[in-house]
């Protein structure tokens, strides 16, 4: 007989938690692209992101159309909306990336049905985070969004919804449909009264500007109440998201350059936005895709608040008194890796219990916001705040909070629309409600 | 188009596409390119390539599955059942017509926790059963394939595919208690003891089972909207992998392991892989194919790993009967580990470079391998045990000279009475060559198992059709002939199946 080992044995009824715990769902490397883990090496070399949709026409073959993309990954929910609204497997993104290989290698021609399908997508990641072939799980939402480009290029996007919205960005510098001359209505104090210069700027964003003016307010109340020394800017346009999502490249870009020249005139080292989908543009497009000179940190205003929190500057004072639960937006989250700081501001609140939904974090089922979708789709936009709020009262929390101004909109239009009864708040909301 | 002008100038497609929408709602119906291009092929059809299809339809219930296959009888219009769009080539619409996906009919209509069955619709996925399951019945467990979750269930089942509880229930039509069945006239069947007392759905019947019709025919007999599938409990459970220095070896071990009394000894689940499955069941682990070695055993890598689940109610239960495994498993010669405890040896930052063990505790999902190139295609097949690490040497030298690796694996059956084996080849969807060189590799393959007297599983069109030559004649004539009793108009997957 051979010399026996120990003889090692496991007990456990949970069978997938060795494997979670295996596969750590939260490892994010800023900068590396969307859901970049360490646990999913490419196989074919490192790509470039940014790039037209022939670019990445080699790694469109790669999908077996397996269906992963539709599933949290082991956790057996659905994750993706465009999908479950869908129904046909076009609207998922297997059914997409078989869509954009026939389309790169000619087999199909593009056409507007086709293009409907494409734009029928919030761009949220879900889908990409799920896969588990390293290249779609790094690039697929590179080539989603490079697929609107190109039809924009052939004439045959964005949808009409979001081409209007495009148009108002070019004339009004806002997708709200509203006038540029009152972007600041909202500020309490008079322009003037604030620093030219200053080591922060607020960029402040065209939802909180317009439409949902209590988390300018707020957010401008904390950061005076903190005696933050702080600016905005002179002349604020939209920082080109919704034009950039929709493949409306061009007019994102003259954002993008007008805007880069304000922040530099405030001097500001440090910029907080409101909105995920700003902080990301600022972030990322700005500085890697425009390659534009901005050399401020930007910082989403749940990032910058934990930090005071944490220096002990900022103190919450009132008790809040609610079950909550916190939706993460997908631009702060998936894209932004920042999953912990607004949970950190809202679990340090006084009487805030903090209740996860099932789809959280990474997995987290997308509002139907984002991607020009609420413009081009509202169908499927508002299937996607009922399904997420109706996730959100399951946890039987009385309210959903998020750190997004367009997560705000979309999970208060469905609550509305469907008569639900659940408050929304965003984490500014709770931080000025706390301090006052 | 005439879509408004009384019907009586529509062209054909119109005047059909108007019949479905009144069916089962404009919103389920298409015959778009953007639809028809993704339903054209089976994605795991190397072999069969891209077939045809007029219409995609979405029926949400039986009776939308009813009026539709009268219209399609009528009519004499094909219809191609599918849930996920993938399954070796046998979902392929050969010859236009209507593509059924059921996917909307993915309702659980009852869990029986004491007769221990689940009563699914036909379009349930494995993710939607087994999220189900743990969320509401933890204590019960499901037999799952190597698949995706967007796979379905009820295919799988019906198409023999091998499962993780295979050691101790056989394939997945030995999971299947009963069956509902919508035939080409529109008549609705049941089977099992549904057959003879509707609301019984715990087992087979004691008389005349028509479950058989259904089973095995790749949908060509009718569409099954239900099916009760045999749940099992879920007992604690410990998960080993073990090697060895080749397959001939380790199916020698495997042996031993079920000879001990597998299912009695708690083994639920005992399956084996070459070295390119563990690498590719590792979850897509950044393998380079280039770079791993045609005989893997000749550089010193053992080229056989064994899968062992046990289960055990109780810690001193599982502590004894561990013993036995490991016990028996050195005895062979092989080496065993438990495969937490690999998968603790990896550090992070390795993870997904080597050998990561990772497939055992829940299901592999081999398809990841036809990633490298984006399409390929699996042979799936019974063999004697014996004949089991032969059929590997042979496929893999036959795969060598077309420069292909293959994924093999293997499954112990219904406590070690038969046995599965499975092989995979990627090829790459962009390079004709390829494709044309994985065809002729696919089909010298399978010579190797009609030699070996192995038994085909899961067959797309081109090999039924060649067994339908090669099989018994009286036998094929009554597969035939039933066939063509429930289906007169040969509407359902026409071209497919045995």
């Amino acid at each position: 007989m051979s010399k026996k080992k120990k003889i090692r044995y496991a007990f456990k009824k949970d069978y997938e938690a060795p494997v979670k715990e295996f596969y750590p769902r939260d490892i994010y490397l800023p900068g590396r692209g969307i859901g970049k883990k360490v646990t999913v090496p490419d196989t074919m070399g490192e790509f470039e992101r940014y790039k037209p949709l022939d670019y990445y026409k080699d790694l469109l073959r790669l999908c077996v159309k397996c269906g992963n993309c539709r599933y949290v990954f082991r956790d057996w929910n659905r994750a993706c909306p465009s999908g479950e609204f869908g129904g046909f497997e076009s609207y998922y993104l297997g059914g997409k990336n078989v869509l954009l290989w026939g389309l790169t290698r000619e087999k199909i021609k593009w056409s507007k049905p086709i293009v409907e399908v494409l734009y029928h997508c919030m761009l949220c990641g879900n889908c990409q985070v799920q896969c588990q072939i390293p290249e779609i799980h790094h690039y697929a939402t590179e080539w989603l969004e490079a697929a609107r480009e190109k039809a924009v290029e052939l004439g045959i996007g964005p949808m009409p919804g979001q081409l209007k919205m495009g148009y108002h960005i070019i004339k009004e510098h806002n997708p709200h449909m509203e006038l540029h001359k009152k972007r600041l209505d909202w500020l309490p104090v008079s322009r003037e009264s604030l620093p030219k210069k200053a080591e922060i700027a607020f960029f402040v964003g065209c939802t909180p500007s317009h439409v949902q003016t209590h988390i300018a307010t707020a957010t401008f109340e904390i950061l005076k109440k903190l005696n933050v020394n702080f600016t905005i800017l002179n002349d604020e346009y939209c920082c080109g998201s919704p034009a950039q999502q929709t493949g409306q490249r061009k007019i994102a870009i003259d954002c993008a350059r007008h805007n880069a020249k304000e922040l530099e005139k405030t001097g500001a080292s440090t910029v907080v936005t409101s909105c995920p989908g700003c902080h990301k543009m600022l972030n990322e497009e700005y500085k890697k895709r425009y390659k534009l000179n901005l050399e401020a940190e930007i910082v989403h205003s749940s990032t910058f608040f934990n930090n005071l929190l944490k220096k002990g500057v900022l103190k919450f004072r009132n008790n809040i008194g609610k079950a909550i639960t916190y939706h993460d937006p997908c631009h702060l989250g998936r894209y932004s890796g920042i999953y912990e700081d607004p949970r950190d501001l809202l679990q340090n609140m006084p009487g805030v219990k903090v209740i996860e939904m099932p789809r959280n974090k990474q997995n987290a089922w997308c509002c139907g916001g984002g991607g020009g979708v609420r413009a081009g789709f509202p169908g499927l936009s508002s299937f996607a705040a009922s399904e997420r709020v109706k996730e959100a009262k399951e946890t039987g929390a009385e309210a959903i909070v998020s750190s997004c101004p367009f997560c705000y909109i979309n999970l208060s239009d469905a609550i509305e629309q469907y008569n639900e009864k659940m408050e929304v708040y965003d984490v500014v909301d709770l931080i000025n409600m706390s301090i006052k | 188009m005439h879509l408004f002008d009384g019907g009586k100038n529509l062209s054909s497609r119109d005047r059909i596409y108007m019949q479905l929408c009144a069916i089962v709602g404009s919103k389920y119906v298409s015959y778009g390119l953007k639809e028809l291009f993704i339903y054209r092929w089976d994605h795991l059809g190397c072999s069969t390539g891209m077939g045809k299809c007029d219409f995609v339809v979405l029926p949400g219930s039986t009776e939308e599955v009813q009026e539709m296959l009268r219209l399609a009888n009528r009519e004499k219009i094909p219809v191609v059942p599918m849930v996920a769009n993938s399954c070796g080539g046998m979902s392929t619409p050969l010859q236009g017509g209507i593509v059924l996906d059921l996917r909307r009919m993915n309702k659980v209509e009852e869990i029986n926790e004491d007769d221990m069955y689940a009563l699914v619709q036909g379009g349930i996925t494995w993710g939607d059963l087994e999220g189900y399951l743990q969320r509401n019945y933890p204590n019960l467990r499901l037999a799952f394939p190597y698949a995706s979750p967007a796979a379905g269930v009820v295919p799988c089942y019906l198409e023999y595919g091998f499962v993780n509880l295979s050691m101790i229930g056989g394939c997945g039509a030995e999971f299947i208690n009963g069956l509902e069945v919508v035939l080409p006239n529109g008549e609705v069947a049941l089977t099992g003891t549904a057959a003879y007392a509707p609301k019984n759905w715990s087992g087979r019947t004691v008389g005349p089972d028509i479950t058989g019709l259904f089973v095995g025919y790749a949908g060509r007999t009718g569409i099954v909207t239900k099916a009760a599938i045999k749940l099992w409990p879920k007992l604690p459970r410990s998960d080993w992998y073990m090697s060895a220095e080749n397959y001939k070896k380790g199916i020698e071990i495997a042996k031993r392991l079920y000879k001990a009394g597998g299912p009695t000894l708690g083994i639920v689940d005992l399956g084996t892989e070459n070295y390119v499955a563990l690498m590719a069941g590792a979850g897509v682990s950044g393998m380079d194919l280039k770079k791993v070695p045609y005989e893997a055993e000749k550089v010193g890598i053992p080229d056989f790993y064994g899968s062992i689940s046990m289960e055990a109610s109780t810690e001193r239960e599982m502590e004894a009967k561990a013993e036995v495994i490991y016990s028996i498993v050195e005895d062979a010669g092989g080496h065993i580990t438990l495969t937490e405890d690999a998968f603790k040896a990896t550090p992070l930052e390795n993870r997904g470079e080597g050998p990561t063990y990772v497939g055992t505790l829940v299901q592999q999902y081999y398809m990841w391998y036809f990633y490298f190139g984006g399409i390929g295609e699996y042979l799936t097949a019974l063999l004697p045990i014996n004949r089991i690490a032969e059929y590997y040497e042979k496929t893999r030298k036959v795969a060598m000279e077309f420069g292909k690796h293959i994924l093999f694996f293997h499954r112990v059956m219904f406590g070690g009475h038969y046995n599965g084996a499975g092989i995979l080849v990627e090829s790459n969807k962009d390079d004709p060559k390829d494709l044309k060189q994985t065809r002729k590799c696919l089909m010298e393959i399978d010579k190797v198992r009609r030699k070996l007297d192995g038994v085909v599983h899961k067959p797309n069109y081109i090999r039924a059709r060649h067994e339908v030559k090669t099989g018994n004649p009286t036998s094929m004539k009554i597969i035939q002939q039933i066939k063509r009793m429930l289906d007169p108009n040969d509407i359902l997957n026409p071209g497919q199946g045995i």
